[in-house]
């Protein structure tokens, strides 16, 4: 896999996480504003646009490559949820989290070497 | 989970519709993609091409119903349970791919495979769990 296609396919599964957690914080926003307010105007069409930026990549990149291939490429999402909360939350990383990040990791290393 | 709805609103057949609706969206989009499939040329880096397949709008809407019916699901199921389960979807994607789209799977990804599922299946709950807090 050329430098390029992975660095797409990191890019899509950052804007896809992203998009996750501003999708939250908007609904969250609801709760106490309401749908007629900036803050949740403003994040949802940010969640929409990082969605699109992630669908449109990933799209590029089912052009040249199996959807076998590329789909465990999306535990990497995983990964960046644990590094996220280790620096946003101060979160220890527990027994269970670190073995499954492991396991993604290795997984992900023999899909990308078949 | 109070007063869960029957028939259609049922809240578990709602999470098994959202999940059929992810796995079918992504053998759509792999099929529309590979139909416009342009790969001499930079620009299709961006996927845009990929709108000129009737395939690949059919993806967008099973991809909008899944959302939708995944948003009603949360509304009766807890994400700490419902997460978990609907990353069934990370088992029959592999599956669907060698049986529907005939993609040959090697045994090195077959294992690369297997290993990312048990981890994802490990780190499910907790990972729901963050994501609840993020």
């Amino acid at each position: 896999m050329s430098f390029l296609a992975f660095f797409f396919i990191v890019v899509s599964l950052v804007s896809f996480v992203a998009a996750q957690l501003v999708l939250k914080r908007a609904m969250e926003a609801t709760r106490t504003s309401g749908l007629r307010n900036a803050q949740f105007i403003s994040k949802v069409t940010g969640g929409i646009i990082l969605m699109t930026i992630s669908f449109f990549l990933t799209l590029g990149l089912l052009q040249r490559f199996d959807l076998s291939y590329l789909y465990p490429f999306q535990g990497l999402s995983v990964i960046f949820i644990t590094l996220l909360a280790a620096v946003a939350l101060k979160e220890k990383l527990n027994m269970r989290l670190a073995i499954g990040a492991l396991l993604i990791s290795i997984g992900i290393v023999l899909v990308s070497l078949s | 989970m109070q007063n869960r709805p029957t028939g259609f609103g049922n809240p578990w057949l709602q999470l098994a519709l959202s999940v059929a609706c992810v796995l079918v969206s992504e053998f759509l989009l792999k099929r529309g993609a590979t139909e416009v499939a342009d790969t001499g040329s930079a620009w299709s880096w961006t996927g845009l091409n990929g709108l000129a397949s009737p395939l690949v709008w059919w993806a967008i809407l099973l991809i909008i119903a899944s959302f939708v019916s995944w948003l009603y699901v949360l509304r009766y199921i807890p994400i700490t349970i419902a997460f978990p389960l609907s990353r069934v979807v990370d088992i029959l994607v592999p599956l669907g791919c060698w049986i529907f789209l005939g993609e040959l799977i090697s045994p090195l990804r077959w294992c690369g495979i297997a290993l990312v599922v048990i981890g994802l299946a490990l780190v499910a709950k907790p990972i729901a769990q963050i994501e609840e807090r993020l």
